[in-house]
């Protein structure tokens, strides 16, 4: 088995201190690979996604319990939690570009991490742009603003965006659920060929896609994790019938 | 069957006419407000001029020579100050409001903010003449001057005898005043940042300030600034609380501590004075430029705007 750069133990969420999302959820992350996070709406696994790089403690009442080790510690329990999520990054359903433009979107979070050097900070822009298979597209318009992009280009400008403070986990909440075909296989190739750099977690209602780019795949259900393994096996020899069930389309 | 769709027809016809008639009032009341005005000062605006009018400083009822530039001056000052306190102290209540506060506290804060908007102008003029320029007077201006009043140029701005009844206490009063409506406005489109759009900087490793400063802030920039125009608004025609506290004296005020006067204390004050012919229509000249002012503004605004929302 290959290196992990994620365990989680026993992992518990609540919202508000009493509703529970997460429930006991142990499994490990291998690096440089695509883990899924499939299951029905509400089953918890946006909720998971969000633990890791601790986005709730953006909002009041959540509680966490158990570990999720990373680094060689429990995240869980860290308090430098922005040093945290510049090594985690994260890509939203809708594509989010800042305010600014397509450069200074990317070179946003390499300011924060007080590079001011501008020779570096344009290398740096145009390496997480071709990085982000975007570069070619905007490579003679960076001042303009990134409103002016295409949803696609938005959603892989935002990917440049996270690529840029080279983190070791880019984390994705359904990247292309808002895109449409064509800039959807654009952004599964990208994340395909991402691999090699990051390791990738990525929710999806998208069984297909999940079966396209996927090492390994997780079937959540209620909370609970029913099922993890290598995503061939999951699609065509799942261990667990509610696994089966879910994924040849009989709930969900 | 036939005659019902008739009656239909009738009564959409009708109805068409009322919303038309509603709207063509608003358009009827504001042209025929800007032509009275335009007739009354027709006599001064021949004797005059336009520059001569604007740029003169002499305002004398009695040998009828009557010029703009002191109360233009004294309107624009306490409106340009009143911004410059009101615009940090709003974006502070409504970044407090909109990010940092407690849940608990939220209603209460905003509430009390809203209220502040509520509280009647003559209200601000009373409490300002009767307590806030005697406290101005007796600790802060002297204060001002004993820190200030030696530097060379910027002293200028702390001379004189501190009354309290002057452009700084007045523009105070102004920035409280117009306070509310920045800090609403501002607190309402921070409100609409999508959540999503600050996660993502919080992802790549921003502080909460630095979320709010290269986040929220410029997405909520067209707002804030629609929100500081109808301040501005505000701040231009305020009359009651100002007649109280800016000392009503005709000309180009130097220091912080001068009394001034304004466009609109000018009229509230002396229309029951005008009692020839001319002052009377130099009274209507005065308001005609002050109405022209505040169309330039929101035009002006709504220019940027469209423009912002295009780029």
């Amino acid at each position: 088995m290959a290196e992990a750069v994620l365990v989680v133990n026993d992992l518990n969420f609540y919202y508000n201190g009493t509703v529970q999302a997460v429930k006991g959820l142990s499994m490990t992350v291998e690096r440089h690979s695509v883990t899924a996070l499939i299951g029905p709406s509400g089953c918890g696994k946006t909720t998971f996604l969000r633990c890791i790089n601790r986005m709730h403690d953006l909002y009041p009442g959540h509680r966490y319990e158990g570990e999720i080790i990373f680094e060689g510690s429990n995240l869980l329990c860290r308090k430098d939690i922005t040093a945290l999520r510049s090594r985690i990054g994260m890509v939203f359903q809708k594509p989010t570009p800042f305010p600014m433009s397509i450069a200074d979107n990317i070179a946003y979070g390499l300011k924060l991490q007080g590079i001011k050097n501008r020779a570096e900070l344009a290398d740096r822009v145009e390496a997480a742009l071709k990085q982000a298979a975007l570069w070619e597209e905007v490579a003679d318009r960076l001042k303009q603003p990134a409103s002016g992009l295409s949803g696609g280009q938005q959603q892989r400008l935002v990917i440049a965006r996270a690529l840029a403070v080279q983190p070791d986990i880019i984390l994705f909440d359904e990247p292309t659920s808002a895109l449409d075909p064509i800039s959807t296989s654009k952004i599964e190739e990208l994340m395909v060929e991402l691999k090699k750099d990051v390791t990738i977690i990525i929710v999806t209602h998208n069984m297909q896609q999940a079966a396209r780019i996927s090492d390994r795949t997780a079937f959540m259900y209620m909370g609970e994790l029913i099922e993890v393994d290598a995503t061939d096996k999951m699609f065509t020899n799942p261990a667990r019938q509610l696994t089966e069930d879910y994924i040849t389309g009989r709930f969900g | 069957m036939v005659d019902n769709n008739r009656q239909q027809q009738w009564l959409e016809r009708i109805f068409a006419a009322t919303t038309f008639l509603a709207a063509f009032l608003v358009l009827a009341v504001i042209v025929s407000i800007f032509l009275s005005l335009f007739r009354e000062s027709l006599p001064a605006m021949e004797k005059f001029g336009l520059w001569g009018f604007i740029s003169a400083t002499e305002w004398d009822p009695v040998g009828e020579v009557f010029g703009a530039a002191t109360t233009l001056y004294g309107t624009l000052v306490t409106t340009a100050l009143a911004l410059i306190m009101a615009i940090p102290l709003s974006m502070g209540i409504a970044i407090f409001i909109a990010e940092l506060c407690p849940p608990v506290l939220r209603p209460l804060i905003a509430t009390a903010t809203e209220l502040l908007a509520a509280i009647p102008s003559i209200i601000y003029g009373m409490w300002g003449l009767f307590t806030f320029a005697p406290l101005m007077a007796e600790y802060v201006e002297p204060a001002l001057q004993r820190t200030f009043g030696a530097i060379p140029l910027l002293g200028k701005l702390f001379s004189g005898v501190p009354l309290g009844i002057d452009i700084l206490t007045t523009s105070i009063i102004l920035s409280i005043m117009i306070t509310p409506f920045i800090a609403s406005i501002a607190r309402d489109t921070f409100a609409l940042t999508p959540p999503q759009l600050k996660e993502s900087a919080y992802g790549i490793g921003a502080t909460r300030w630095e979320v709010i400063r290269d986040v929220m802030i410029p997405h909520a920039k067209t707002g804030i600034f629609g929100g500081i125009i109808i301040a501005m608004g505000r701040a231009l025609g305020e009359t009651m609380a100002v007649a109280f506290v800016l000392g009503n004296r005709h000309a180009i005020a130097t220091s912080l501590f001068d009394a001034s006067a304004t466009i609109t204390v000018t009229l509230a004050n002396e229309f029951t004075e005008a009692d020839s012919d001319l002052y009377l229509s130099a009274l209507f000249y005065l308001a005609l430029i002050l109405l022209s002012m505040n169309f330039i503004v929101l035009a002006l605004a709504k220019t940027v705007l469209a423009r912002s929302k295009q780029g």
